[in-house]
């Protein structure tokens, strides 16, 4: 579903993903994970369609992001890193307003608005000025905003950034739902967010892909012979560490 | 239209277009209110110089309905900078750019649904500024029994101020796509703007090749033959080309995002 190829993202001086091969398969729930400023932002907007990659290329369902935005841009839901909100709209204005912009027919809008407002536990703000919405709020209306029209791809920014933990819990709980259904790209620094939510964990370091692997194989290969369950957390702290720390490695 | 329909929305639930409507209200009811005054001074004395047949060439359309036209062009540039500034200036300033550049939306469609909304504005300025001549009709009478006012004159008229309106959205709006600060982009085409409105006084002083050029590159001497009841090719070009190149330049900047 999404097919990158020795993507390459220069900025003027400084080189922010390089050589960065990697594919998610349909259904497939991915974390992105790595510290701050190792790319993943840069690489979520490429995929979008935001940014020009500088080199390499990027298929999301068989078409070129460069080559044929509209196509890719048709199938992509995107949380951007800050909700891409209009503080004078209310909540419902503004996410008939994204429908539009999505171009859905204008008689599956109202549905549409009321299925995602459910789905993300924004049904009772609707009527309020976005402008006036908590953080929580404001990052579960961007998540909704992303989710209208049932893209076939989700790529996420930081998607539980600023919600308290018992909404971080209830979007972990839909991120996890879409799988089999939605191909998911979401980016992170939280740990125990990749262990509860994503299949497979592509970790990335200063630009480079240092490793990909379902859970299990990070397990098996970064700490062999180790029992671990999903409530103990550290073992990913372990492996992340080790990964982050080490100069990047040619994965697989 | 999403994006003109939700524009058009913002004017209206935030001051500007109502500012913008007010300015325009305001400065019009006072140049009619003097162009009305004049005119009746003239006509009065006129009245004491009996048969010199000044009485006859005077007329309500050219005479008060015209300068109307002549100051109210002006306040249209001063104001749709202000109209145009944050169209795009603030999308790329918030996060907001993004969501536009990642839905399924030509950059064409972004920058024109834009312009049409700004453009309604200028037709509802336009609307105020068209009461004045309705008012001369309703309650005047011509000379020869018809109407007070010449209607093709004031067709034309406004169909000039809606020329130089809409070129002025457009430098407006190309500004905006180029810079990240509304205030910026609102400074930008209001010299820009005010320099081709005041091209004409070189007009009087200089000669020659930079007499022809700032001839035709003043946005007022443009106006001049639609006050006058003409529809002129070249004036008509004039505005559309001014207004073609800026929201040709403003989706080239919308467009550039992806080859940044």
């Amino acid at each position: 579903m999404i097919e990158v190829r020795g993507l390459t993202k220069r900025f003027r001086d400084r080189v922010a993903v390089e050589d960065l091969s990697f594919t998610v398969g349909r259904g497939e729930v991915v974390g992105l994970l790595g510290p701050n400023g190792a790319g993943k932002s840069t690489t979520m907007r490429i995929l979008t369609g935001f940014l020009p990659a500088s080199g390499g290329s990027a298929r999301i369902a068989g078409f070129d992001v460069f080559e044929e935005p509209l196509e890719v841009k048709r199938r992509i839901g995107y949380l951007p890193e800050s909700p891409p909100l209009y503080d004078a709209m209310t909540a419902r204005a503004y996410l008939r307003f994204v429908c539009d912009l999505k171009a859905l027919p204008r008689r599956r809008v109202t549905d549409e608005v009321a299925r995602v407002a459910a789905r993300v536990g924004i049904a009772d703000v609707l009527e309020r000025l976005l402008g006036n919405l908590s953080k929580g709020y404001r990052q579960r209306v961007g998540l909704a905003q992303a989710l209208l029209g049932d893209p076939e791809v989700l790529v996420l920014d930081e998607p539980t950034v600023g919600l308290d933990p018992l909404q971080i819990r209830e979007v972990r709980d839909l991120i996890r739902s879409f799988a089999g259904h939605h191909t998911v790209l979401l980016s992170t620094h939280i740990l125990p967010e990749v262990a509860m939510t994503c299949e497979k964990v592509l970790v990335l370091s200063e630009g480079r892909l240092v490793d990909y692997d379902t859970l299990d194989g990070l397990i098996a290969r970064h700490l062999p012979g180790r029992r671990v369950t999903l409530e103990d957390i550290t073992f990913l702290e372990e492996i992340y560490g080790k990964l982050v720390a080490a100069p990047p490695a040619v994965p697989n | 239209m999403g994006i003109a329909r939700k524009e058009l929305a913002v004017y209206f639930t935030t001051p500007v277009a109502w500012v913008v409507l007010m300015v325009v209200a305001f400065f019009s009811a006072q140049f009619f209110a003097g162009a009305l005054d004049g005119f009746r001074y003239l006509a009065t004395r006129a009245l004491q110089l009996p048969s010199s047949g000044v009485l006859d060439r005077m007329n309500l359309t050219d005479m008060v309905v015209a300068r109307l036209f002549g100051s109210v062009a002006l306040f249209l540039l001063i104001t749709s900078p202000f109209l145009t500034m944050r169209l795009l200036a603030e999308e790329r300033r918030s996060s907001t750019f993004e969501l536009l550049l990642t839905t399924p939306l030509r950059p064409v469609e972004i920058v024109m649904g834009k312009y049409l909304a700004a453009l309604a504005v200028l037709l509802a300025s336009l609307a105020i500024v068209a009461a004045y001549p309705a008012l001369l009709a309703l309650v005047g009478r011509g000379a020869q029994g018809g109407s007070a006012v010449e209607w093709p004159t004031v067709a034309t008229g406004l169909l000039g101020l809606f020329l130089l309106g809409g070129m002025a959205l457009a430098v407006g709006l190309c500004f905006s796509a180029f810079t990240d600060a509304p205030v910026v982009a609102a400074l930008l085409s209001l010299i820009v703007l005010l320099g081709l409105w005041v091209a004409t006084l070189f007009t009087i002083t200089a000669d020659g090749p930079v007499r022809d050029l700032a001839e035709a590159l003043s946005a007022s001497e443009h106006l001049g033959s639609f006050l006058q009841g003409q529809i002129a090719l070249k004036d008509v070009l004039y505005y559309l080309s001014f207004t073609a190149l800026g929201l040709f330049l403003a989706e080239r900047a919308v467009e550039g995002r992806r080859w940044a």
